[in-house]
């Protein structure tokens, strides 16, 4: 590392190519989020579910814990479609808070110092900037997730007998669908409220209370006018159902009364979600504030 | 074709016309912009950056359009804004890299570069620290140093002196002239501090409400002035005019015996003592001008009173 040189030389050397530029954002981003013992420690924790999983695969395909269990004829050792929605939904609840924690530290640093006037002066544009953070966040959210489950699933494929594994495909798919549908959207409402929400203490609540906020009233809502419609305000009812409905599980009405929504309506709900998120991303993320008048 | 094109460029902001109708070519190697607050001398570099549009006309940087070619251009500069702007939990040296990386050098050469650039400023000892913890002055210099990193082709520096002490302000007034002696790269620098400007810039771009008001080369205009002198004499004064008019120059005689002349290059001050000699004329008082940058940027704000009192 030349540091003796004191005087200032043009560069002339490689220049990489302008879609390397978003990696770059993606790999600081991704050496910003796991830099906290926090995002490390959520990231543990998210593992202990996982373990209790893949023991639970182990002793389903071993033959002398299955002779135990037969003879008490319990059915908590089947690895079927509902032990991985159980699977999907422990690991994806644990990414709410990973995502709370870690979405604040990849923006509002950049906001809290003005970065962003110097980050897009740079060839990177601001598509290109809150692309490289959504895919630190998703990835950071992937780990805990989509990874996982598709670990158990190939850990199952790999301890069951021949056939369970072409018989059980569609399983993989919903895992990836499902997973890949709430991290979506986790990342864009952990970018899109900590751009606005400098203090980053402060904007991990706000997330927070983005997701379960709506779903209180959404209940109220729903409660008080008899209707189903309240729950599109409910985030983990909606995404229960989805999660239902792409892996196969039957659904189970519970408390009574039928809160089932259409998947087109849910469909509809989360997408409308993600363009409120781009256009908050969209009136925060700029190099200038335009001042009206 | 100059770094920087102006054709009739207008940009327009929150429904206000921030920059109006703005033609001209900046060749400089430092081209100092100037104007009053409000002028539109920081939208203008942002227009050049490619953060604003213009609602018409347009702006060329290298020959490149700053509204197509937006990527291409911030490749090419180095951009030190006017406020805080920075990455606080990182360290220098990271921040730095961070930045040349997203210029497009490859990590390795990034980080060379970072630490090259932070000893060029002068925060080679403190490049490990948090920049949130900097000073005032370091933050500047930080700002520098990241604008640097990716050799650029030009250097904008908008306001590069704000809130220094003078210890801080000559160091950055003379780095910033080190880089214009190095020649491989442009200098842009906006300021509102004409002293910044008048040692730094060998052209000014002034602007006023969004117009630009003057744009000329500081050393030229400083040439045509050169020679304009003053005298007050007593004797033969009509006679003495005369003579000197001989010698060509322009010259004109007012009451009270003095003088005012445009001397051609050729000629001296002291041969108009020489002349005087011959004549038995005193010259008591004499004052050869220069121009300052002040003169010149005062002259621009006046002249376009002028004009907008008679547009009124």
């Amino acid at each position: 590392m030349s540091v003796y040189r004191h005087d200032y030389r043009a560069y002339s050397g490689r220049v990489t190519p302008m879609w390397a530029r978003v990696g770059v954002l993606v790999r600081y981003g991704l050496a910003e989020a796991w830099s906290s013992k926090i995002t490390i420690g959520l990231g543990l924790a998210a593992m202990i579910p996982f373990i209790i999983f893949l023991i639970q695969i182990y002793l389903a395909n071993n033959p002398a814990t299955r002779l135990l269990v037969s003879r008490n004829n319990l059915r908590f050792l089947d690895v079927d479609a509902e032990y991985f929605l159980r699977a999907l939904e422990a690991q994806c609840w644990f990414a709410l808070p990973l995502m709370s924690w870690v979405a604040p530290r990849l923006i509002t640093y950049d906001l809290a110092d003005n970065a962003l006037p110097i980050l897009l002066s740079h060839p990177v544009s601001r598509f290109g900037y809150v692309l490289g953070k959504f895919l630190a966040l998703f990835a950071s959210l992937a780990s805990v997730t989509v990874l996982p489950c598709l670990v158990l699933f190939v850990y199952q494929c790999d301890c069951a007998p021949p056939g369970w594994t072409m018989a059980n495909l569609p399983i993989a798919f919903g895992i990836v669908a499902g997973t890949t549908v709430w991290i979506t959207l986790l990342s864009m409402v952990g970018l899109a409220f900590s751009s606005w929400v400098k203090w980053r203490t402060l904007a991990t609540g706000v997330i927070f209370a983005a997701v379960l906020v709506p779903a209180g009233v959404g209940g109220i809502f729903s409660a008080v006018l008899r209707t189903r419609w309240g729950m599109l305000l409910n985030l983990p009812v909606m995404m229960t159902q989805l999660w239902q409905r792409l892996l196969g599980v039957p659904e189970v009405v519970r408390t009574g009364r039928d809160w089932s929504l259409p998947s087109a309506a849910i469909l509809a709900m989360l997408i409308a979600a993600c363009l409120v998120c781009a256009a908050m991303l969209h009136a925060r993320i700029r190099a200038r504030e335009v001042v009206r008048g | 074709m100059g770094i920087i094109d102006l054709d009739r460029l207008e940009v327009r902001l929150g429904g206000r016309t921030v920059l109006n109708g703005l033609t001209g070519e900046l060749r400089g190697n430092a081209i100092g912009l100037l104007g009053p607050n409000g002028a539109g001398k920081s939208t203008l570099i942002n227009t050049l950056l490619g953060f604003h549009l213009p609602s018409s006309g347009g702006a060329r940087v290298f020959g490149l359009d700053s509204r197509h070619d937006r990527a291409r251009i911030r490749q090419g500069i180095g951009y030190m804004p006017e406020n805080d702007s920075f990455i606080g939990n990182q360290s220098g040296v990271r921040f730095v890299r961070y930045m040349a990386e997203l210029a497009g050098l490859p990590p390795a050469e990034a980080l060379e570069r970072a630490h090259e650039a932070l000893f060029y400023v002068g925060l080679g000892e403190v490049r490990y620290r948090k920049v949130s913890t900097y000073s005032l002055g370091m933050k500047q210099l930080i700002k520098l140093a990241q604008a640097l990193a990716h050799g650029p082709k030009l250097l904008i520096l908008d306001e590069p002196t704000n809130g220094l002490d003078p210890v801080a302000r000559q160091r950055m007034i003379q780095t910033i002239k080190e880089i214009r002696k190095a020649g491989s790269i442009r200098l842009l620098i906006s300021s509102h501090l004409l002293r910044d400007i008048d040692e730094t810039c060998d052209e000014v771009l002034i602007l006023r409400d969004g117009r630009i008001a003057a744009l000329c080369n500081i050393e030229e205009e400083r040439r045509s002035h050169r020679n304009f002198i003053e005298l007050e004499t007593a004797g033969a004064t009509e006679q003495f005019a005369v003579n000197v008019r001989a010698l060509g120059c322009e010259c004109a005689s007012f009451p009270g015996g003095r003088i005012k002349l445009v001397m051609p290059d050729r000629l001296e001050a002291r041969d108009l003592f020489v002349i005087a000699g011959e004549q038995g004329v005193q010259i008591r008082r004499m004052s050869q001008r220069r121009d300052s940058l002040e003169d010149i940027f005062l002259r621009a704000m006046d002249n376009e009173r002028q004009v907008a009192n008679v547009g009124l």
